[in-house]
């Protein structure tokens, strides 16, 4: 007798449980705390992406919280540590390191925290929630053909990339070599890495100039090395001659491209991927289940052609 | 003695099976496959049950997707004679019915068959009178997306990562160079009548020139 109490104990526990769920599930987020972990607050972009998703997610109801990781995987690990032990419902998450920051999203996923990744992918299908991304391969390839119509066929160029172990460096390189390598006249004299970030770019160019004075181009795997990229041929006194391309929309590129400094860039939407990840937590966080687990952004070209269109990170 | 038979082995078989249905919930450990992500993928894409921890091979696919879904679902693709008037009526309203859009803000693709007559063989197209209209269909070179997001066929979720993603379209890229634009080289004078399927980016508003720059999937003599 005491054995089928026990298991009518047991199995009355399972099936509330069951039942319990979906209370839980569908509970208010008032007084809900949603993390903001971002991969470096040290350059303009990342901001309005950071400030975005904190901002959005307060309209939803939630306290906010911005966690600069600043590109440093050790600190990215630290916060998630402290934000899982002090009970945030949902985290939206820049990583530092595709591969890198998987066991991090796991640990939370474990922990029961939610993560939706934005602007940059971890290279992992069943630890986010979702990942809203960037179309980096595609915005590369409009890129490149715009490279092809202004230096032309031939020429040499300098192709500086971000952070080796992000996925977007590496779709942004072969969306534009998908283009400008099926030009032969087009040689790539040096490639390397300046980590996204714009001292860094400016240091590497001024090298690379040396060994390599007389280019035609550089192409950045982002805009802040655009722009330091930009300060090394203004020094050099070859920035009326090297075309400069770049990748992100930051306003400061944005204006430099309308005063004919930087030939082109690539519009991502900060605003419009921190806003659907931060709505994605809120969904998850009253119940909905169902999300795709990569949703690509489209991007933009911008050049002196249709750059009135475009400011603030994004479009007008 | 009778008694005690009975209750003896009543009460142990009401517990095995309660204990059953308790551990249906609450089940001691689970088996877990030991698999790759790559390997995971790939048993997802080919819709095979068998998880093979091989790493996805964007070549080996395309090769079979060209071959098994895209030639057939080519032959259903939308009829030129119902996309063209519409699309010239209403760009915005022929995208809403006709086109397929990937992710979120990206264009509108479509994807349809026609027959023309050419007018004109430039260095990278070939323009055809369709329906009244000129479209371009693409010779080459071809970069982008267009063929693989124009189909609809595939989706980025049934693949490992971006990274892979975007190999497809290099691969389908490829196999459009190198299987269709011969072709239609090859067949493409001045007043010849072609039939062809293809992928086409949406217009948001009637411009000057071609309606439609095509990247042709398949090039037939004309019926």
């Amino acid at each position: 007798m005491i054995t089928l109490r026990l298991i009518r104990l047991l199995v009355g526990a399972a099936l509330a449980a069951l039942v319990a769920l979906p209370v839980h599930a569908a509970a208010p987020a008032a007084g809900q705390r949603v993390a903001v972990v971002i991969s470096t607050l040290n350059n303009p972009w990342f901001v309005v992406l950071a400030n975005t998703a904190r901002d959005r997610a307060k309209e939803l109801g939630y306290d906010a919280t911005i966690f600069d990781s600043q590109n440093d995987p050790a600190k990215e690990s630290q916060h998630f540590d402290n934000l899982i032990a002090s009970g945030y419902a949902a985290v939206l998450f820049n990583c530092t390191d595709a591969r890198g920051s998987i066991a991090n999203v796991r640990r939370a996923k474990a922990a029961g925290v939610p993560v939706f990744c934005m602007d940059r992918e971890i290279e992992a299908n069943d630890a986010a929630t979702s990942q809203i991304l960037s179309d980096n391969y595609s915005g590369c390839v409009a890129l490149g053909r715009y490279f092809v119509e202004q230096v032309g066929e031939t020429g040499k160029y300098i192709e500086l990339l971000g952070l080796v172990a992000d996925t977007n460096t590496w779709n942004r390189s072969k969306g534009f070599h998908s283009v400008v390598d099926r030009f032969p006249g087009l040689k790539l004299v040096a490639q390397q890495s300046a980590e996204f970030d714009r001292a860094k770019a400016l240091e590497v160019l001024e090298s690379l100039l040396q060994r390599n004075p007389d280019i035609d181009a550089v192409f950045c795997g982002n805009d802040a090395m655009a722009m330091g990229a930009y300060q090394a041929l203004l020094a050099a006194g070859k920035a009326a001659k090297v075309k400069v391309f770049g990748f992100d929309g930051a306003d400061d590129v944005v204006k430099s491209v309308a005063e004919g400094k930087i030939t082109a860039t690539v519009m991502q939407f900060p605003k419009t991927m921190a806003r659907s990840a931060a709505e994605n937590a809120d969904k998850y966080l009253k119940g909905e289940r169902k999300f795709p687990q990569r949703t690509p952004v489209a991007v933009e070209l911008v050049t002196k052609a249709n750059v009135k269109k475009f400011g603030d990170y994004g479009r007008k | 003695m009778a008694v005690s038979v009975q209750k003896i082995p009543t009460i142990p078989f009401a517990a095995v099976c309660v204990s059953g249905i308790a551990l249906c919930f609450f089940p001691l450990f689970r088996v877990v496959p030991l698999q790759t992500k790559g390997a995971v993928a790939t048993a997802a894409v080919t819709g095979s049950g068998d998880a093979a921890p091989a790493a996805f091979d964007p070549a080996a696919f395309t090769e079979k997707f060209w071959r098994e879904r895209l030639t057939p679902a080519a032959a259903r693709a939308t009829d030129s004679t119902a996309l063209v008037p519409a699309l010239r009526r209403d760009p915005a309203a022929a995208a809403k019915q006709f086109a397929r859009v990937a992710g979120v803000g990206g264009s509108g693709y479509y994807f349809f068959r026609g027959t023309g007559r050419v007018t004109a063989v430039e260095r990278n197209r070939v323009l055809l009178d369709l329906d009244g209209v000129t479209v371009a269909l693409g010779t080459g070179p071809l970069f982008g997306n267009t063929v693989r997001d124009g189909t609809g066929l595939l989706n980025v979720n049934d693949f490992p990562g971006l990274a892979e993603f975007n190999a497809l379209s290099a691969e389908l890229n490829r196999l459009v160079e190198a299987q269709v634009f011969p072709v239609l080289r090859e067949r493409a004078r001045v007043g010849a009548t072609l039939a062809f399927a293809g992928c086409a980016e949406a217009p948001e508003s009637i411009e000057s020139g071609p309606l439609l720059v095509v990247v042709p999937v398949e090039i037939s003599a004309a019926p």
